[in-house]
């Protein structure tokens, strides 16, 4: 039973052109999803979508059973729905403990906050280290690692996380895998779009590779992985000899 | 002990007894409201020492006009500050409360000191309606359309026979004799003046206070933090008008007269920004520092040279040399300095 159904979806910026054509996907509960494609393949736009920062032009976005298309960011989160974008949203000038805080900005019980904060602290102990610190002084890697306990901090059923590990070093990058393992592990459904392609679909059950609006290949990851086609077209490698190009 | 500002928003610091010696804050920041009641005690004890200050009503009048951009630089800075939203119009409100108080005093004899907190209010009202209008736009456009609402209210005042038209309307003195005349203005002010601070404290140790800096810092994501930004900002415009409100009563009170002009310029309202930029945008303590800097070297030079606008050259220098060397205000860059004096942090 999926909690995640996109619908024909269609969507643009402005009064451009179409980036999502009628895209079609199905999110099941406490699976881990990698999203993979080109440049311009709309990876971006379907999680803006989702979250609702871009309304979709037709189609539908329902989670669990109740419409989002229609809904504002806020409105989504509030639902369980949590986007970590590329630019991590965080509030640079604020410390780490209140972006964290702003994290659970909808929770109104502060024992609760409280609880998480001290679960995103365990699970991200240098977060807990520089709690007082600007969030804007922080190196990329624990900018990410905040971005995420930001997002953990709502306590989502349903998480999406767009290139985490862009423009960090691979060290740091191998940290973040572990992290978004450990999310996986605590039964979150997670939805990674990732550059590293190869490493995005080991760490996912299910991968979905999307072309020009839509979804052209989705199934488990493994077998994205061993698929020829996609392997030549896709993970730039060799689909005779697996090397890398 | 200073709160953790992020403590008392949604997630409340509560340690244990033993934790909160520890957390204490060493030196002299434990001290630091130890040194802000004696300035207090110091402010409401001023007016006693009469035989020991020359020129007592002098001295009495400077305090209050001083506690008045103090509370008046303080209000603006939870809109303009906190939030990130310049007004260049809040003086619309200062001339409301003086308006609503000088008519009541007036036409039914009801003394401002009774009714400036009815001023206060009426300025709130006007805040949400203007906010909910204006909080549309943001940036220049936001700016310009707090000018407007200047110039509007400076148009319908002008034309208003019942407000007195241009020549305002004449108010009488307080029934004092002139060596005790302004104690009660000096001590209105002082309170108004806590007032505002104590509102600016609250509102940035707060959920809400939160939720402003995150709009000043990006509204788009603040949005989509679930701040509700549109809520906030007006709640932040009204907010910011009760104090100037409260503030222009009695000030109207004080000069004896209300009148346009008085009120409704844009040199009033520059300077509160003025006064918050130079001392701390977004700070608490800043708009004070601001207010009592500006106001006393205004007033220094103008005892030194004399009425030959001398006075604005100096303003004007200071303000370059402010932006120079503490481009988030006196009290914003030395807190990022870590070299705010401890009495000075109330953030």
């Amino acid at each position: 039973m999926p909690i995640l159904e996109i619908t024909d979806v269609s969507a643009g910026y402005g009064s451009g052109p179409d980036i999502l054509r009628g895209l079609s996907l199905e999110v099941e509960e406490a699976k881990s999803y990698c999203i993979i494609g080109p440049n311009g393949a709309g990876k971006s736009t379907l999680f803006k979508v989702i979250a609702g920062l871009l309304h979709p032009r037709t189609g539908n976005v329902v989670f669990r059973g109740e419409s989002l298309a229609r809904r504002r960011p806020d409105q989504v989160l509030a639902t369980g729905v949590c986007f970590v974008p590329q630019d991590q949203a965080l509030f640079p000038e604020m410390s780490v403990r209140e972006n964290l805080i702003m994290g659970a900005y909808l929770v109104k019980d502060r024992s609760l906050v409280k609880e998480r904060l001290a679960r995103v602290y365990e699970m991200f102990p240098i977060l807990s280290e520089r709690a007082g610190q600007d969030a804007g002084k922080l190196s990329g890697g624990q900018q990410q690692m905040l971005a995420m306990g930001r997002a953990l901090m709502i306590d989502p059923i349903l998480l999406m996380l767009d290139e985490p590990t862009l423009g960090l070093a691979p060290q740091i990058a191998q940290q973040i895998f572990s992290q978004v393992e450990q999310l996986k592990s605590m039964g979150l459904t997670v939805v990674i779009i990732e550059q590293n392609a190869q490493r995005g679909l080991e760490l996912a059950d299910w991968g979905v590779v999307l072309d020009l609006g839509i979804v052209r290949f989705e199934g488990p990851s493994e077998g994205i992985l061993e698929d020829p086609r996609i392997r030549e077209l896709y993970l730039g490698k060799a689909a005779s000899t697996g090397e890398t190009r | 002990m200073i709160e953790d500002r992020a403590a008392v928003g949604p997630e409340p610091s509560d340690p244990e007894p033993e934790q909160q010696e520890a957390q204490r804050p060493p030196g002299p920041a434990r001290y630091r409201w130890y040194v802000l009641a004696a300035v207090v005690v110091a402010l409401f004890a001023l007016p006693l020492f009469r035989p020991m200050i020359s020129s007592y009503n002098y001295v009495l009048t400077l305090g209050a006009l001083i506690l008045m951009w103090v509370a008046m630089s303080s209000s603006w800075n939870i809109l303009g500050g906190f939030a990130g939203y310049i007004s260049l119009g809040h003086s619309v409100f200062m001339g409301v409360g003086g308006y609503v108080a000088g008519v009541l005093l007036y036409y039914h004899g009801i003394s401002p000191f009774l009714t400036a907190p009815l001023g206060g209010l009426a300025a709130v009202a006007l805040g949400f309606l203007a906010g909910f209008i204006t909080l549309r736009t943001r940036g220049p456009a936001f700016i310009i359309s707090t000018i407007a609402l200047l110039f509007m209210f400076l148009l319908m005042t002008d034309n208003f026979e019942y407000l007195g038209g241009a020549a305002g309307l004449p108010l009488p003195a307080l029934p004092l004799s002139q060596e005790w005349l302004r104690v009660p203005f000096y001590y209105a002010m002082l309170l108004i003046a806590l007032g505002a601070i104590w509102t600016a404290y609250r509102v940035a140790h707060s959920k809400f206070g939160m939720g402003l800096r995150a709009i000043a810092e990006d509204e788009v994501k603040a949005e989509v933090a679930g701040v509700p930004t549109r809520l906030y900002k007006i709640s932040a415009f009204a907010i910011s008008a009760f104090w100037v409100g409260v503030a222009g009563a009695i000030y109207g009170y004080s000069i004896a007269f209300v009148r346009p002009t008085v009120f409704f310029t844009i040199a009033i309202s520059a300077q509160m920004v003025l006064m918050a930029i130079i001392g701390g945008k977004g700070t608490v303590a800043g708009p004070v520092v601001g207010a009592v800097l500006i106001y006393a070297i205004n007033e220094l030079s103008l005892v030194a040279f004399g009425a030959t606008e001398f006075n604005i050259v100096i303003q004007g220098t200071m303000l370059v040399a402010v932006l120079l060397f503490f481009p988030l205000g006196i009290v914003g860059t030395l807190r990022k300095m870590n070299r705010l004096p401890a009495f000075l942090n109330w953030d």
